[in-house]
Formats: C-alpha cells, structure tokens, sequence
C-alpha cells in the first residue's frame, strides 16, 4: 500500500470536472439514473464525492485540517465503489480510490478511524477470522455431505464470510455447479480466514495483511493454483489488495467465469425454469473493480508522462460479460439492462464498510439501485455478491413493488438438467 | 415649446454645430412632426436637425444636455405608424434623412455597414447587384430606415435566419444621452473604430453586457445610432413560390412548424384575403373585392430556395419536403395562387423588397390604418386569429375589413401576429370605433397571453403596469444612459 | 473563517440544517486551487443548498443586510465559482435541478441550474428535440452555459451559440428581487426573452456571461430544435472506449486538410454561403490527439509520431446532419465541390474514423475533460468572435507571439492548437487558442497570464478583436478602456443593481 503522500498528483490535478459525480456521457440515458456517486447524490455538498475527498486527503496531508468526527464519518461514508475512480479515469491519469483508501489508511495510522463498527469486524477477525465474530468452527456448516470434494487438486473454491455464515445457499449452489459441471475443486476448510478485503477497504491495512498473509500461505500449502469465488468482495480482495502483498501464484476466477466456460464446453444444461424478466446489477468490485492489480513505482514525468509506462486499470476489463452469458443461457429468461450498468453500475450501498457504519445510509442507497431495478420492469434483480445481497433483499422486502433478488448460482443452480 | 428667446439661442447653438443648411424650424415642418398614423398625441418639435456625421451627432447632444431640451431621433420617411417618434415635449427631431451612406457591403463575411438614414429603398437593390439579400419585414416602406427596422426588432420574413429576436442586426456605434460613444459587439475594440480591422458582425458584449439589446426597442431613448452594421444572406439564384390554402387559421401552425423544423424553406408567412388582397389588388377599388373573395381564407406562402450551387438538386430536395409535409397534413402546396392565378410574381416581389407604391399598402384601403400586432407562440397563433374576429365583431365597428397577417420568427418557436385596422379620418364615428377596438382589443389580447414586445403608445402602459419591477430596471438603466432624461422622454415607462 | 453564529443561524432557517455547513472539511471541496494556478482561493465562508427561487431570494436580502457576498455556482469547473475574498458564502444551486417543461408542440424546455447536459440532452432526444451542447462534459450545468458563462460549440454553424437560444429568464437580483424576462412579464408564456421594449436580457449575459457575480438566474427556457439522431444514444463498447456511430445515411463526419489557412478559410465560408452542414470547423490537433487517446504516454507515443501534426494543423472538421439520404447526397455532393476548389484532401482515414466511431463529438462531447489529462494545466485565449475572415487573420498571427514560448519550452509545442467554429451558417466564427504547461516550470503560475498579455498586445498591435473584456474585475479595468469604456458601464450596472465589485 502506497501512502497517501505518494497520491499527491493525482490531488493536484484535479480540476473539479465533476465527471467522479455523474454517469459517463455516452451512457447517459435521460434525466433520470443520471447520477453515479451515492454520497454526493445523498448528501450534496461537493466535499460527498471522489473530487471531495481528494481535496479532503489534500489538505490534512498539507495540515490544513484538522481531524473532527464529522470528518471522519464523511471519510467512512464513502463505499469505495470505485465509480468515481473509473469514471475520472474515462478522462484522467488519476488514481481516485487508491488516494481514498491511501486516506482511510492514513486517518486509521493517525488514530482517527476507522468507524466504531469497522474496528469491532476487525477484532472479529483477529479472534475468529470472519467478519461477524462467529465460531471459525462452524465456517463450513454450509457444506451438504452430498457435495463432492476433490483430493489432490489445484483448484479451491474460497467460500468467503458472507456466504459461509450469511448466504449459504450461495456457498451450497456455487458447489452443487461446480460439481454438476464436473469441476474438481477442494476447501481450504479450517484454513479458510477472512479474505480481509473488508478491512483492507476500512483502512485497517496491517489486519488484513495478517489474514491475507495466512490465505497466501495456505493456498500455497495447498498447491492451488486457481481460486474460484462467488462474492465480488473476496474476488476484488485477491485481484486487488493481495498482489500488493508480493507475487500471487494462482489465478482467481469468479463463479461467473467458470460456468460461463461450462456452458460454452457444454459440460452445463439448463432448463427453462419459468419464464421472468430480469434485471443484473453489476457489483463493483466484479465489475468496474476487479483487473488485476499491477504495481507501478516509477516517475511522473514533465506533462503527464509515466516512465516506466503505467498499465492503468479503467475498468473495461472487468467482468461484465460472463454473468449476462450465464443469464441468456438459462431458458426463459429476459434480460433488460438497468441504465446504469457494467462499468457505469451504481453501488448497492453495502461496501467500503458503510453498510456496518451506516446501515440507514446503505439502504438509501440500495433503495435507489432497487428503484432503478423496478423502472426496467423486471420482476427480479440478479446478481452475484452476498453483500450486494443483503443490500438488495432488505431493500426490496421494504418495498411495495414485488420485485425478488437471486443471486446468480441461485438461478443456475435451480436450473440444472 | 421653448420661450422664444430660449428657442432663438437654441437654434443658434444648432446652427453653430452642424450648418445652418441642416437646421429647420419651417412651421409646417415642425407641425407635421407632430403627428402620425397613430393614436399618439404628440407636440411639434422646437427644430428639425439633420445631422450629417457623428460629430454632428454628439454636438447635438451635448447641446441638448445643456440646455434640457428633448432629442427625437427619426431616421424613417413618412407615413409613421406606431407614434415613436412624436415629441411628448416639443425639442429637437434628430432627422437622419441626410446620415445615409452605405459605408460597406462585404459579400463574403455577409454583411452591409450603413448610417441611420439608409432606406430599404437603396440597400436592397444595393445588395442585390452584389448578390446578396437582407432578410426583410414584409412590403416596408422604401423610405424606412433599416437600422430603426432591425433597432426595433420589426419581423422579418425568413424564419430560419433568425436565431432570437434580434436578426439581423449585429453591431452598433451609439451615442448615448449622456454624450458618450459606445461601439457594441466585436465593433466596441481593441481600440478606436479606424484601428479596429474586425468586420463587426459579433454583436454581443463586450464582456457579459448585451449593450445592443439595452437599445433595441427602445425608441430612441437610450441612445442614438450612428452607424450599424446588419447581416446579409446569399441571394438566392432559384426560387420557387409554393402556397398553401387554408379553411381556417387554426390550421396553419402545423405546416408552418413541420417547415421550419426541417429548415425547408426561406420566406414563410401566413396572409389572411384581406391582406393579400390589399397587397395584390392592381386598381384597390376595381380589383380588391373580387380578389378578396377568391382568395382563400387564407394563404401560406413559401419560398424554397437553391442558392449558388447545385440550386435545382437542393430546390428538388426542399419541394419534396414541403409537398410530403402538406400531404401527411391533408394539405395541398401549389405553384399556382389559389385564386389569383398568374400572380405569383407580384407576390415574389412582395416578398423580396420594399413597397415602391403609393399609398404604401398599409394606407390603400383608408387615409388611416391602427395595427395591433404581438408576439406569441407560433401554435397558438390561429387562437389569437380567431379571438381578434371575435373582438371585431363584438366592436362598434364589426364590419371593418380588417388583415391578418401571421409571420413565423426565430425557426418557428414564436410568432408576429397584425391585424390591420383601416380607419377613414374623415368619418369621426368610424374613427372613433376604430380607436376604441385598438384599445379594448389590445389589452383582452394582452390578457389573453398575447406578448406586446414592442410597446408603442398606449401599450406602453398596458405592458408596464403589470410590470412594474422591469419598469423600474428599465428607468434605471435609462438614468445610466441618459442621465437627463433627454432622447425621446414619453415613451416606453419613461 | 466562519460565519458569525447568529448570521449562521438566520441562513440555516431558511434552507434546513442538512443544507447549510461551514465545517472546514464541507469547504474543503470547494477551495482547492485549480491544477493551472498556484492561487488558492480564498475558503468560502459557508456553502448553501437552496432549493427554491424563494429561498435564494432570503439568502440574497441576509447576504445584504450582513455585508456578505455570494457566488452562485452549479459544478464550479472554472475559476469564477470561487471567492476571491474572505466572507463569501457560496450558493450550490444543485439541489435546484428540475425540468420543468419540455414543451414539444412549441420547442423549448424550461430547467432549474441542476439541470445538467448528460441529463438533458439524453432526454430531449427521447422526444426528437436537440439544442446545442457546449463542450464542457455532460455534468456541466445548461443554464449555467446558456446563461452565464461562454455557450460556444461545435454544431454552432447550423444551430448557434446557446445565448441564441434563451426564451424566458427567472432572475434573483442581487437586491433579492426576482424579476421575470421577456414574454414572462407580461405572463404570455415562455417563448421571448425580449422586451417588452428594451431587452432586459441584456444585462445577463453578453458575449460571455458574469459568471454567478450578478445576481442568481434560477430558471430559464430554451429553445429546441429537430434532433435527426436516434431516439437513444448508440453506445458500443465500455469506457473508455466507446464506440458511438450514428446511422450513416443521414450522419457523416469528413476531416480535410489544407495547404493553406486562406484556402481552409475560404472552404468554410463557402460551406457557410451553401447552408450545408451542422458542424464545421478547424480543431485544436493536441487537443483532438488528447481526446483521442486514453492516457499521457499514449497521447506523447501519438503526438510524437507526428501524425496529428501532419494531418490535423490545417483541417476542416465537417458533419452533415440531414432528414433524408438524398439530402445527404446532395449536402456531400456540394461540400466535396468546395473542398475541391478549395485545394482540400481528406486525411489520413485513421483519423476520420476516430470521429466516425465516436461522433459523440457532435452531441454531447462525454470525454472533453480529457483536454486535462497531462496534469491539468491548461488555459483558453481569445475566446471571442468576428466574421470567418477575421478569425482567420487572427489565427494566423499566433504563431507571432505563441513562438516564443515554445522556443523556451513554456508551454506545449503546439501553435495549431487553436480552434475556430463556423457559427450560423459562417456568418461569423469563434476561436479559441488552448494551449497547456508543465506545473513543474519554474514559474509556472505566470505562464497564463503572459501568455495571454502577449496574445492581446499581438491583436492590439493589428487590430484584431479576438478577446473580449472577461468578467474579473482587475481584467476588466486592465482592458475596458480599450473597449469602448466598457468597464465604466458594466461598473455603473452593476452598481446600479447592487451587484457590488
């Protein structure tokens, strides 16, 4: 993790374009589902937004600021979506959320943060290696005896928090495709810990080192070389923050990618299930988000020039494109795209720890997603993240309009011939 | 009217300023001054003086500031209609009958640089031998000046050369009543005028003052110009005149909008018979009735155009829209006049350039004519149409066979609504009536959402009693600019 | 420095506590120093949320009666949203964002400042309806470029300048009276912001507009012309490379090159004189390489290959927009003629495809910002307009005085960085010389403002409008003079109406 004072160009460069706070142009759609950043859309004042908090990560690095709480709740407001990022990056050589979370990491080593229930995840962590402070025994109580587990395989499924202790069906129907699909695929079980993403994304740098340090290790015990996830947070944590750490010697692939290439070796039927509309939201960190991180430590040279040439990540790579093949390829159902979606998705309002600090504010957030997802006139929200999940079930239960939410292994599954 | 002693040092102070030659108090003169074809009642000027130059122009000025004496400015021939230039307070009429050069033409940047005097009468022909065309007013007065025309935002027929209200007028040397100069636009420098080799045609500024629209509309009485500079279009080497016959004028918005969206044609007007009629009639008492009576309700007439090149593929392409808009519409477009077949040209030459007759038409039908006229959106022109007829017949004088006459503006988003009411001067009852439908239909119009943009005589008070915080921006702009309130003082809230 | 509590307390009455703050983290975001000066502006005293005409018109007369300045702002791209002395509340008109009308039958839209071109312009074309959007990205305010900043674009020679298209206007003076414009006074509607008599409208906005500093404009309409596009805006592919292609029978995009300036000149006039085509003009080449690549070092691989130099330091951008194919013939049919007389050839055609894939460049211009990529500093010159002619001339004498920065390794090489846009059928043309510099030159934060003083003494010296007077008031005074004394009057107006220095 670069420090803060490392991303001080990018705090002088920006010119206030106001692009971090709006859905790019060419993907604009009308008047409304215009807006792109869930802080600035909520709260108004410029300092809710990515231009905001560079200028925020500015001046406490010049000492122009002093720390207050309420500086610090507008630090920890923010999801880390990325949006703002990707988008400044359409138009700019700037690295947005790396300044954000260079600052979060900065207000934590200052003694500032982060929030109250970011450091209680992160005692949860350090006593029982999840977010939630269950017991690590019961990590793999999901795990039905009918699912069949491989000895002697390079290939793990990491089953991530959320999904163990929260989603388990997700945990359940990821496995039951992975072996309907005839994947050979085993459990890190016990030396399974937190992906440490979420602490990583809060500022608590040297915690999620510890966990990611153990995954490492424990993967590398195992002589995996491919690790396949089904939540965006874990999937961003090992395309993000653990090359950061040193060389990372596996690939990490998504549920997504996997039964997409299942489908096109045709080692997957599906059958039609019923016919429904749908509607995919992108999560972040599966979307806009997930390209391989790629270190970079040369110079900025006279008028922007990089030496040695920087691979920037502007989010085209990401993967948008293997849960919408996934879709079409179950019979019956209709996709319909959401306005703002793929790279330009909005967050569903439960990351970047907000959804622990904030819980109103995460629901603002999701109702909007939610209310956008209604508008295409589907009758169901799909997507692939356990944390876009509880997001989105909460929000929809709230609501009036009927709409459900699967996860995508949900469809897939109940979908096998 | 000045003491006489006040008035003979006036008129020495002229004399001394610009030329015994260029100052007149000829009794007659200065009578004639005192009226119009209006309802204004106005005083007979104290002198007429004829500048030549702007020199002459700011020492009248400043003579006037000394002396507190009213300036009118009248850059126009008679017959007057709308009793702007009438003196409330007697002064002096600034006639710029003799200020009328033609400073440039440029037919490559498309413009014509002229002095106040210049008439449609000159600068028309003037461009044409150039090859150029100035988007006109229907039929004006050959003696009309086409700097007080375009100052007083007059409609002008070809919609599509209008971007606001303003077209064609671009920049502005003016002398304000405090006796300063001001050049507007692109004209106001980097330096003075004879250093400056811009052509003048950015009319907006300088800086984030509009100062040329400060003085549009305004009679005169924010400033007075010296020179203007106007924009010109190309002459068109093919035209072709198609008409549109209407029932009713409820059914004229639809074509006229469908046209002007897809910029298919050039002039575009809508004409009721009695208009057109008077317009057309060669011998008004011989001919007009039975033209009016085949004439159409109403008649749109249109121009498509093909410039210098490749006229004939662009004319073909305009006329297919034209007829495809009419058909999908239930309407037919004809080459030939409805009604008045084999007049075609007379209406191309109305189209193209001043009335060179007399009378001038508006006078044809009586001595006297009153024109309520207004802007309002284009769609709900035939509602005006059909709320004037009411009025009309709800009037003392039912029977006045009065024109309408619609012009689209500014790409079709608004409209020029007239309605011309002839009035016989000799008939005081007639005249009466008359007088009375002007007023009283003018202020239901203006309840009924009819946009009175250009306030002379008595809609001044109509349109500035609703109005009261514009009245008061306007009185102190006026007092920034005329800080002795001396051009033109009566008009407007002023 | 804070706003006396009690002044505080009147403020946050009238919006809300949620809409007021003078936390110094909340004026964080709105005092950070522009990438292309070393001047931090001075922190703003509070920052406000209206959301009302009502509420603005409150906070105006308190502003007043405590000797408070405000400044009016939507995004605060440019300089002028920020203070430029202490005790100056700012007033983000975001929350001010609706549309109010999109009248189809009569062509215009009526919208608060929050309104910004992304959203208006996407939904306009839903409806068939257009206006001309100005090149400052899709999160720029339109009632903030049709009423007070600049307006110029690209489609400006077969539509024109937004301040052409201003049909009503709603005004909070900076007395905090609110004041209508136009057919509005007379409550006729929204389709004239003329008169009644002289146009009041005048004073809001000339060539350029004050920028927030006269008050607070809270509503206009505009007008609307035929969109001839699809109803939704194409877009393949993902950022940052899109791809957005309009349908070829009635949408074409040609790039030529001249030998000359006078004959590019001449070609442009001519095309003015045929009344053909919706866009054309003579681009900026760095700028146009800037947008069209997607980071600094591939903008440097390609603009040190020279192939932008080459093709792109005389062109003629032309984009013909029709309602039918065979007006698209007959349109390329005329502009090939000109072109041929006119000693043009097309460039290279891997440089016009770049605009037939993104012809985004003549509807909503997504990825302008890009014109700040290689740090951020960068500044306008000239910026005014005359006839085509003119502008030629004009451009012609840059290389005059842009030389000899260049030579010192100032600025970036690159004298065809100058624009100039046909407008209205190339009855005149605007132009604008874009040149940009390294924050790392030793003095760095002079570089603008020579520049620009050397660009003035040039115009000066030939007698050249290019530039007019902008609304800052050292600027002002510095050149007023030399404009008709336009200084002394815009003082007096603004006095006049209280709007103070």
């Amino acid at each position: 993790m670069l420090p803060l004072k490392d991303f001080k160009r990018t705090m002088e460069s920006c010119n206030h374009c106001g692009q971090c706070k709006w859905v790019l142009g060419p993907k604009m759609r009308g008047y409304d589902y215009a807006e792109i950043c869930p802080i600035h859309q909520r709260f108004g004042f410029d300092a809710y937004s990515g231009q905001g908090l560079l200028n925020i990560a500015e001046e406490l690095l010049d000492g122009e600021l002093e720390y207050e709480s309420g500086l610090v709740e507008l630090i920890y407001s923010c999801t880390t979506c990325g949006a703002c990022d990707i988008n400044c990056k359409s138009i700019r050589d700037m690295e947005v959320l790396e300044t954000i979370l260079a600052l979060r990491a900065r207000v934590v080593a200052d003694g500032w943060g982060p929030m109250p229930a970011h450091q209680q995840a992160a005692r949860s962590v350090e006593a029982h290696h999840n977010i939630y402070g269950r017991e690590h025994e019961r990590r793999f109580d999901w795990l039905a005896p009918d699912i069949r587990l491989s000895k002697n395989c390079t290939v793990a499924y990491f089953t991530g928090c959320a999904a163990a202790y929260r989603y388990p069906q997700i945990a359940q129907d990821t496995t039951k495709i992975l072996n309907a699909g005839g994947v050979e695929f085993t459990l890190l079980h016990a030396e399974e810990y937190c992906c440490g993403g979420p602490l990583w994304r809060t500022g608590q740098v040297e915690e999620a080192r510890k966990v990611a340090e153990h995954n490492l290790a424990a993967l590398k015990k195992q002589g995996i070389d491919t690790v396949i996830t089904s939540c965006a947070e874990c999937f961003g944590a090992f395309r993000d923050f653990y090359p950061r750490l040193g060389q990372v010697n596996f690939r990490v692939l998504h549920i997504t990618e996997v039964v997409q290439q299942l489908i096109a070796q045709q080692r997957l039927t599906l059958r039609n299930q019923g016919n429904r509309k749908v509607t995919y939201h992108d999560p972040c960190l599966l979307g806009r988000l997930s390209e391989p991180y790629v270190p970079w430590n040369g110079e900025i040279k006279a008028f922007g020039r990089h030496e040695p040439p920087k691979q920037w990540r502007r989010g085209a790579q990401g993967v948008y494109d293997a849960p919408r093949e996934v879709l079409k390829a179950i019979p019956g159902l209709e996709i319909v795209e959401m306005v703002r979606n793929e790279e330009n998705s909005y967050c569903c309002g439960a990351g970047g720890g907000v959804a622990e600090a904030f819980p109103d504010f995460s629901q603002w957030i999701a109702n909007e997603r939610c209310g956008e997802a209604e508008s295409t006139g589907a009758t169901a929200m799909v997507s692939c993240c356990p944390f876009c999940q509880s997001a989105f079930e909460k929000a929809l239960g709230a609501s009036n309009g009927g709409m459900k939410y699967f996860d995508i292994t949900q469809l897939v599954a109940g979908a096998l011939g | 009217m000045l003491a006489p002693d006040v008035c003979s040092a006036l008129g020495q102070e002229l004399t001394r300023a610009v030329g015994a030659e260029n100052v007149s108090n000829d009794a007659a003169t200065l009578k004639s001054c005192a009226s119009d074809c209006s309802l204004v009642t106005g005083t007979c000027p104290d002198f007429i003086a004829y500048p030549r130059s702007k020199a002459d122009v700011r020492e009248i000025v400043r003579i006037a500031n000394g002396r507190q004496v009213a300036l009118v400015p009248v850059s126009s021939g008679p017959p007057r209609f709308h009793g702007d230039t009438l003196p409330s307070r007697g002064g002096i009429v600034v006639d710029f009958t003799r200020m009328r050069q033609i400073i440039k033409l440029d037919a490559v940047s498309r413009y014509a640089m002229i002095e106040p005097g210049v008439t449609f009468g000159e600068l028309v022909p003037a461009l044409e031998r150039q090859g150029m065309k100035l988007n006109v007013p229907l039929a004006p007065r050959a003696n009309k000046s086409v700097l007080t025309s375009c100052l007083e935002r007059e409609a002008t027929l070809i919609p599509k050369y209008q971007y606001d209200y303003m077209d064609p007028l671009l920049t502005l040397e003016v002398i304000y009543g405090s006796g300063d100069e001001f050049r507007t636009g692109s004209a106001s420098g980097p330096g003075p005028p004879e250093s400056l080799k811009a052509d003048k045609v950015n009319p907006w500024g300088p800086g984030a003052i509009d100062y040329y629209r400060l003085l549009s509309a305004a009679q005169g009485s924010m400033g007075i110009v010296t020179w203007g500079v106007v924009r010109t279009e190309v002459l068109p080497t093919l035209r072709k005149l198609y008409f549109i016959p209407l029932e009713n004028p409820q059914q004229m918005s639809a074509p006229l909008d469908a046209l002007l969206r897809k910029r298919v044609v050039d002039e575009c007007l809508a004409l009721d018979n009695t208009n057109l009629a008077t317009l057309l009639a060669n011998d008004l008492s011989r001919d007009f009735a039975a033209l009016k009576a085949a004439l159409p309700p109403w008649t749109i007439i249109a121009c498509v155009a093909g410039y210098q090149r490749r006229p004939a593929e662009r004319v073909a392409i305009q006329e297919k829209y034209l007829t495809d808009i009419c058909r999908s519409l239930n309407l037919q477009a004809q080459t030939t006049l409805p009604g008045a077949g084999g007049m075609e040209d007379a209406v191309l030459r109305l189209i193209s350039g001043p009335w060179n007759k007399e009378p001038y038409w508006k006078l044809r039908q009586a001595d006297r004519c009153h024109e309520i006229f207004f802007l309002a959106p284009l769609s709900k022109a035939g509602y005006f149409v059909e709320l004037m007829q009411n009025l009309v017949a709800q009037s003392r004088c039912p029977d006045v066979d009065y024109g309408a006459y619609v012009q689209p503006l500014v790409q079709g988003r608004g409209a020029h609504c007239a309605f011309l009411l002839p009035c016989d001067s000799s008939s005081r009852d007639e005249a009466d009536a008359v007088r009375d439908l002007f007023l009283s239909a003018s202020e239901t119009l203006m309840k009924k959402g009819a946009f009175f943009s250009r306030p002379y005589g008595a809609w001044a008070d109509l349109a500035y009693r609703n109005y009261p915080d514009g009245a008061t921006m306007l009185r102190t702009l006026k007092h920034i600019f005329d800080p002795n309130g001396i051009l033109n003082p009566g008009k407007l809230c002023f | 420095m804070s706003l006396p509590r009690q002044v505080y307390a009147e403020l946050e009455r009238i919006v809300g506590p949620d809409y007021i703050s003078d936390r110094e983290y909340i004026l964080a975001g709105l005092r950070h120093p522009m990438p292309s000066t070393p001047v931090k502006p001075h922190s703003p005293a509070a920052v406000l949320l209206p959301a009302t005409a009502e509420e603005i018109q409150q906070i105006v007369r308190v502003c007043n009666q405590h000797g408070l300045k405000f400044i009016a702002t939507v995004s605060s791209l440019i300089g002028f949203a920020y203070p430029t002395t202490p005790n100056t509340v700012i007033l983000h008109l975001k929350r001010m964002n609706r549309i109010v009308e999109i009248n189809r039958t009569d062509r215009y839209a009526v919208i608060e400042p929050g309104v910004r071109h992304g959203q208006l312009r996407t939904e306009l074309m839903k409806a068939g309806l257009s206006y001309p959007v100005a090149a400052v990205g899709p999160g720029g305010s339109v009632l903030v470029n049709f009423a007070c900043s600049s307006g110029d674009n690209h489609n400006q020679h077969g539509a024109s300048r937004t301040n052409r298209y201003i049909l009503g206007v709603e005004w909070v003076l900076p007395s905090g009276e609110l004041i209508r414009l136009g057919s509005l006074a007379n409550e006729a509607g929204w389709f004239c912001a003329d008169g009644p008599g002289p146009s009041l409208r005048g004073l809001i906005k000339g060539y350029a507009g004050p920028f927030g500093g006269f008050g607070v404009i809270t509503r206009i309409a505009i007008g609307l012309d035929e969109w001839r596009g699809p109803a939704v805006m194409p877009t393949e592919g993902r950022s940052p490379d899109y791809k957005i292609r309009l349908p070829n029978d009635r949408h074409k995009v040609f790039i030529f090159k001249f030998p000359t300036l006078d004959q590019l000149r001449d070609a442009m006039t001519e095309i003015g004189k045929a009344e053909i085509g919706q866009a054309v003009l003579k681009y900026f080449n760095a700028t146009a390489a800037l947008l069209a690549t997607q980071s600094a070092n591939d903008f440097w691989e390609l603009w040190e290959s020279g192939l932008f130099q080459r093709e792109l330091s005389m062109p003629l951008y032309v984009y013909l927009a029709t309602n039918s194919p065979e007006e698209m013939a007959y349109e390329e049919a005329v502009l090939r003629d000109i072109v041929a007389e006119t000693g043009g050839v097309e460039v290279d055609p891997v440089i016009r495809a770049i605009y037939e894939n993104n012809m985004d460049f003549f509807i909503l211009v997504g990825f302008l910002q890009r014109v700040l990529r290689l740090g951020g500093a960068w500044a306008p010159a000239k910026l005014s307009a005359d006839s085509v002619h003119h502008m030629f001339e004009v451009g012609k004498a840059i290389p005059e005085f842009l030389n000899e920065f260049t030579a010192k390794r100032l600025i970036l090489d690159a004298p065809d960085n100058f624009q100039i846009i046909s407008m209205e059928y190339g009855h005149l043309a605007h132009i604008e010389l874009l040149f940009l510099w390294e924050r790392n030159t030793p003095g760095w934060g002079e570089i603008p403002m020579q520049v620009m003083a050397r660009s003035h003494e040039t115009e000066i010296r030939h007698g050249h409008h290019a530039t007019m007077p902008p609304r800052s008031m050292p600027m002002l005074e510095a050149l007023g003079p030399l404009y008709s004394n336009c200084h002394i009057w815009s003082e007096k107006i603004r006095e006049a109406f209280g709007a103070g220095r």
